[in-house]
Order: C-alpha cells, then sequence, then structure tokens
C-alpha cells in the first residue's frame, strides 16, 4: 500500500494557490519534503493531516481518503457539522504523530504532563499515556526535565518535546514540520541521529519538511522538491544527483603548483582548491584517471584519494529550482 | 567511539507501545481539566471563589439566624433607648418573615441566589476567561490539539466544559447544597410539591420542580456563558480586553437598556439587549415564577430572552468554527 497517493492535488487561500496541481505517489520510507519558504510544504503537511480539505483533485494517505472539497460553514449543513463533530479525519490522525514547526506548547503545563495530555487526546487511557509519556521522555533524554515546566525548556528541548508528543502513542508514520528549526549543530546532530533511528531501525515512516538540505541529506531517502506549489521533483536521492563522469575529486599531498599547471596545460579545469590539498576538478573528454597519478608522480605530488564528484543534493535543489524559474 | 548522542540512541531503547485506542470524545475531558488545572493554580481564581461563597454562606447560615431570631424576639419585648421608642416583637418578626421569603428555599429564594451568585460569577469568569481559552490562542496552541484525532468541535467542547465547571462550582453546586439543607430540615420539602402551599410559608413549588428549576437555571447559564465565554476569549485573548469586553456586554448594555425603557420610556423589548436580564427571565421561568413578579416592569416575554439567548450562542458557535478553522490554516 502506498503511503502517500495524491493526484492532481490544488490548494487555495482566496486567489493564492498553495498547492497547484500536486500528483504524489510515495511509498513508506524516509522522505524529505524540500523547497523553500512559501513552497507550500506546511500546506500539504496539513493536507495529509486531514486538518485542511482540498480545493480540487482526491487523493489517500494510508489508504483513508482524504477530505473532499469544502463547501459552506459546515455548521449550516447538518450532515458536515456532524461529521466535523463525529471524528472526520480522526482514525488518519491516530496513524500520525505531527510535530508542528511552531512551539504549540500549552503553557503551566510540566514536560510529562504535556506528553501525556497528548497520549489522551490521542485516545489511550490517562494510565497508559502517563506510563508511555515517562518512556517516551527517557528515550528522548528528556528524563531530568520532565516535572519541569515548559516555559523553562531550551529551544532544543521544546524540538525533543514535540517529537514526544508526536511519538507518544507510536504511530507508524512521523510528520516532522522543521524539527531541527532553531537547534545549535550538536543539538541538530542529536535530533537528526534520533530520527534516523527512528526510521531505520523502527521502521518509521517519516516525511520530513524542511528547507535544510543537510538534514534531508542525513535521514532521508527519498526526497519531493516543491516550489510555488508545484512538485518540480521526486524520487530516491542517489538516484536523482546525477552521475558526473567529467567530475573529480582529489586528494593530494605534497607542493601543488606545478601539478596544478600540468593539470590546467593538459585541458583540465580546477573548479575548487580549499588550500589544503583537496581539489575538485572537470575533466577533459576522453581523459582516463591515470592520467592523475602520473602528472603527480611527474611533480613528486601524492594522489591520497581519487572519487568521483557526483551531484550533491544541495547542488540538485538549486538546479532543479534554477530550471523552474 | 560512538558520539553522545549516538550512544543515547543505542543506550534507551524505543519501545513500541501496543494498546487499544478510545474515542475522540473521551479527549474532551483531558481537554478540560488541563484548562481547569492552569486555573486552579491561581491564587486569584481561590480569592474570588472563596469571596463567591461568602454569598453562598449568607443564604446558608441566614436561615438558621432567622429561626433563632424569630424563636427569641417572640417573647421578649426590648426598647430601643437612643430613639426612646419601644419596638414590638411583632414588628421584628414581621421583618424576620420578609427575610425568610428569601431564605425559606422557595424559587424566590434561589432566583436571589443565582443573581447575587451570578455577580461574582461574572467577575471570576472575566478573569479567567485568558487562563481557561485565551492562552490557547496566545501561546499558538491550537496546531497541538487540532493535529490529535479530534474535530475543532471536540475542543470547543472541551474548553467550554473547563468554563461550565467554573459557572457550576459557583452557582448550580452550591444551590443545590441550599436545597439539600432545606430538604434535611423538612423531609417534606424533597417529596411535596405542594409543600408552601400547604404550610403556607412561601410561593411556588418544592420538591422534583424546584430542583429541576435550579438545574435548569444552572444549565441556561452552564450553556449560555461557557459558550460566550469561549468566543469572547478567542478573540481578545487578554484578560483586560476581556474584561472590557464583558462589562461592556453586561453592564454597559444593562445601563443602556434601563435608560431606554425605565427613563425614556421605549418599547420594553429594548431590555432584550441585556443579556443578563435575558438569562434572568428564562431561569425565573425555569424556577416557576410569574413573568409579572419579575421587575422592573414592564419585561419582554420569556421565548423574546431565549431567542436573543439563542442567537448570540449561535453567533459565537460560528465565530469559533471560523476562528478554530483559520488557526489551522495560519499558525
Amino acid at each position: 500500500m502506498a503511503f502517500i497517493d495524491l493526484d492532481r492535488v490544488s490548494r487555495r487561500f482566496g486567489k493564492h494557490r498553495a498547492l497547484d496541481d500536486v500528483t504524489l505517489h510515495l511509498e513508506p520510507g524516509r522522505i524529505g519534503l524540500l523547497g523553500p519558504n512559501g513552497a507550500g510544504k506546511s500546506t500539504l503537511l496539513k493536507i495529509l493531516l486531514g486538518l485542511l480539505p482540498l480545493s480540487s483533485g482526491s487523493g489517500r494517505v494510508l489508504g483513508y481518503p482524504l477530505e473532499a472539497p469544502a463547501h459552506g460553514l459546515g455548521l449550516f449543513n447538518p450532515v458536515r457539522a456532524l461529521r466535523a463533530m463525529f471524528g472526520s479525519g480522526s482514525a488518519l490522525r491516530r496513524s500520525i504523530g505531527y510535530m508542528p514547526e511552531a512551539d504549540a506548547l500549552v503553557p503551566g503545563t510540566t514536560g510529562a504532563q504535556y506528553v501525556a495530555l497528548a497520549g489522551e487526546l490521542y485516545g489511550m487511557p490517562r494510565r497508559q499515556a502517563l506510563r508511555r509519556a515517562h518512556e517516551v521522555l527517557t528515550y528522548l533524554d528528556l528524563e531530568d526535565a520532565r516535572y519541569r515546566k515548559l516555559e523553562e525548556y531550551s529551544t532544543g528541548m521544546k524540538q525533543r518535546l514535540k517529537l514526544a508528543q508526536a511519538l507518544v502513542h507510536d504511530p507508524p508514520v512521523l510528520l516532522l514540520d522543521e524539527p531541527t528549526s532553531g537547534m545549535d549543530p550538536a543539538g541538530r546532530e542529536r535530533m537528526l541521529d534520533l530520527l534516523l533511528c527512528l526510521g531505520r531501525d523502527h521502521g518509521k515512516v517519516i516525511l520530513l519538511s524542511t528547507h535544510l538540505l543537510g538534514d534531508v541529506e542525513k535521514v532521508c531517502e527519498t526526497v519531493v522538491i516543491l516550489h510555488r506549489g508545484k512538485v518540480l521533483l521526486q524520487g530516491v536521492v542517489a538516484q536523482l544527483r546525477a552521475r558526473r563522469h567529467d567530475r573529480y575529486r582529489l586528494q593530494i599531498q605534497g607542493p601543488p603548483q606545478a601539478f596544478l599547471e600540468e593539470l590546467r596545460l593538459e585541458g583540465v579545469e580546477v573548479l575548487h582548491d580549499n588550500g589544503r590539498g583537496e581539489l575538485r576538478v572537470a575533466v577533459p573528454p576522453g581523459w582516463v584517471t591515470r592520467a592523475f597519478f602520473a602528472l603527480a608522480d611527474n611533480h613528486g605530488v601524492l594522489v591520497r584519494g581519487l572519487q568521483p564528484d557526483d551531484e550533491a543534493l544541495e547542488e540538485l535543489f538549486h538546479r532543479v529550482i534554477g530550471e523552474a524559474r | 567511539m560512538a558520539t553522545g548522542a549516538a550512544q543515547d540512541v543505542t543506550l534507551l531503547h524505543y519501545r513500541p507501545w501496543r494498546g487499544e485506542f478510545r474515542s475522540p470524545v473521551w479527549g474532551v475531558w483531558p481537554i478540560a481539566r488541563t484548562a481547569l488545572g492552569m486555573l486552579l493554580r491561581r491564587k486569584l481564581f481561590w480569592f474570588l471563589y472563596a469571596a463567591g461563597l461568602l454569598i453562598f454562606l449568607m443564604f446558608f447560615f441566614g436561615t438558621f439566624l432567622l429561626d433563632w431570631a424569630q424563636t427569641q424576639l417572640s417573647n421578649t419585648p426590648f426598647e430601643l433607648s437612643a430613639t426612646e421608642r419601644k419596638v414590638r416583637s411583632t414588628d421584628l418578626i414581621r421583618m424576620a418573615q420578609r427575610g425568610l421569603r428569601v431564605l425559606n428555599g422557595s424559587q424566590e429564594t434561589f432566583a436571589y441566589f443565582f443573581m447575587y451568585q451570578g455577580a461574582m460569577l461574572m467577575v471570576v469568569l472575566a478573569l479567567a476567561g485568558s487562563v481557561l481559552v485565551g492562552n490557547d490562542f496566545h501561546f499558538g496552541s491550537l496546531p497541538f490539539y487540532l493535529s490529535k484525532p479530534l474535530s475543532r468541535w471536540h475542543y470547543i467542547l472541551g474548553k467550554c466544559l473547563a468554563v461550565g465547571v467554573v459557572v457550576n462550582l459557583l452557582t448550580t453546586l452550591p444551590a443545590l447544597v441550599l436545597y439539600a439543607q432545606h430538604g434535611l430540615d423538612e423531609w417534606e420539602y424533597f417529596t411535596d410539591p405542594e409543600f408552601f402551599w400547604r404550610t403556607n410559608s412561601g410561593t411556588g413549588p418544592a420538591g422534583l420542580p424546584l430542583l429541576l428549576g435550579v438545574l435548569g437555571y444552572g444549565l441556561l447559564l452552564t450553556v449560555f456563558l461557557s459558550v460566550t465565554l469561549v468566543a469572547t476569549a478567542s478573540w481578545v485573548r487578554r484578560t483586560m480586553p476581556l474584561i472590557m469586553v464583558w462589562t461592556t456586554v453586561f453592564l454597559f448594555f444593562r445601563l443602556l437598556s434601563s435608560i431606554l425603557v425605565d427613563g425614556l420610556h421605549y418599547d420594553e423589548h429594548w431590555r432584550l439587549i441585556d443579556l443578563w436580564n435575558d438569562l434572568r427571565l428564562v431561569g425565573y421561568a425555569c424556577l416557576g415564577i410569574d413573568q409579572r413578579r419579575v421587575v422592573p416592569f414592564p419585561q419582554p416575554q420569556v421565548h423574546e430572552a431565549a431567542l436573543v439567548l439563542g442567537a448570540v450562542c449561535l453567533l459565537c458557535l460560528t465565530y469559533l468554527n471560523l476562528r478554530t478553522r483559520a488557526v489551522e490554516i495560519v499558525k
């Protein structure tokens, strides 16, 4: 069963089209949702959660159909009002743990109370919700802070707490909206390790919405690039990154000047030299890699590393966005 | 060597949970409980609640006091030396009996009780609104609630339930204690609806009809005030603006209607803009009090007041529907 199946889905807010004819078919896995600010990532997440009805199109998430286009207030339509009252989209949201981008904390509560409350709202009995809250907080290394008021939490702790409330009912799917936003590098690494562990070792389907390419590169195996409400690209990261047979990364040891000069004379373009013996070069057609070693040997340089320079995710992202413009 | 984060992940294993989920309706009470928990932690609430209980205690012990006064004064005439005027005990007894009509457990007792207690209730609600509801909008907690398997109506119901608990703690619950107090004094008060006519000690029904009237008045206050408070607090969010709106709706409109009808002799329907008066009219009807006994006179019809209250509730619910939907879109 596909995790997400969207067919020509659009969502308008007045005249603004937040999502425009989005067609997506994603299998379970670790999926990165990339896009600049205003690309429609958060709108897509809310549609997947069943919080926003579609303006047009159709779709299914985990087999549950997404809400049809809304007409009127709902309050004056008894059938719609009753559907809203008795749980439209509730079965879908029970299978999903959502970590919002905004703080979305309940002031005055402690960490344990907040996570237990989330468990109860998901439908867990109170006692089990409390026990599970302590377990999850311990897993996320918030054991010592669980009786502290939320107002006293640091940004990193708040992010982990939001992950805890999304995990409390052990959902098969996690929707994460900018989970590393505002975190310091160490905290960010820690969060990404946790997400990778949850996805890889515990089989959680992760949809990670972010504009930080490094987060996606570390955690995700599949990527969807959104821009101005449209899907520009989707697929497995390793397959999407272009194989560039004319580019190499070189690591050398020894005086580089003469070696570099010789390379240039042979038609090799040095794209980047970090000054510490690491180079990125573009070679002319018909170049054989053995030539690097021969030239280096001529100039007393040791080639310590040589590997193809495939496209990085960042380059892929900029290329795709640039083509769209 | 593994990093600290990696070590933690390795050491503290994630454990799956395999349990049964309950219906989303079960989420309503935790929402109310959390809101109440925040309110009950405030000393100001307990101070105001204690002040509210003073009115209840006045009614509770007033009965005993007047009983005692009636017994004491029936045989002991005495002089007021300052005025050198003799006051006969019968005059004082008459005065005590007038007081007893308010404190004898009849429909009038509960009408006065709800009126006095209502004033304190309005103060408490104006101060509690931002804690119970407004903070969710101010601190952006709504995405937390709405991303769970609840609909927005479950959320609204939870918040109304929290306000309803406060309303009932200050009105219906003490009123029921008063009812029980009178019933324990004379058991027939519980069982005989004709008790007051038979004993010639008051007016209106006793027993179950009176109990239902008290519960009806309490329910009316609960539903109307919870819906209006949740709507108002989600609109203005903070305490001071909430007090200003509350004062305008329940005090300024009251004065305005009084000026229009009593001062300028406009049609009595202008009293309908005074929501507290509308609540009083419908509440008195629940207690079985004749509309002609409601002062000031003239008053609009009960069904007209009920219509206005219903319309205000509907307006508030429509606003809440739009307000919570907007929050889903704009964090």
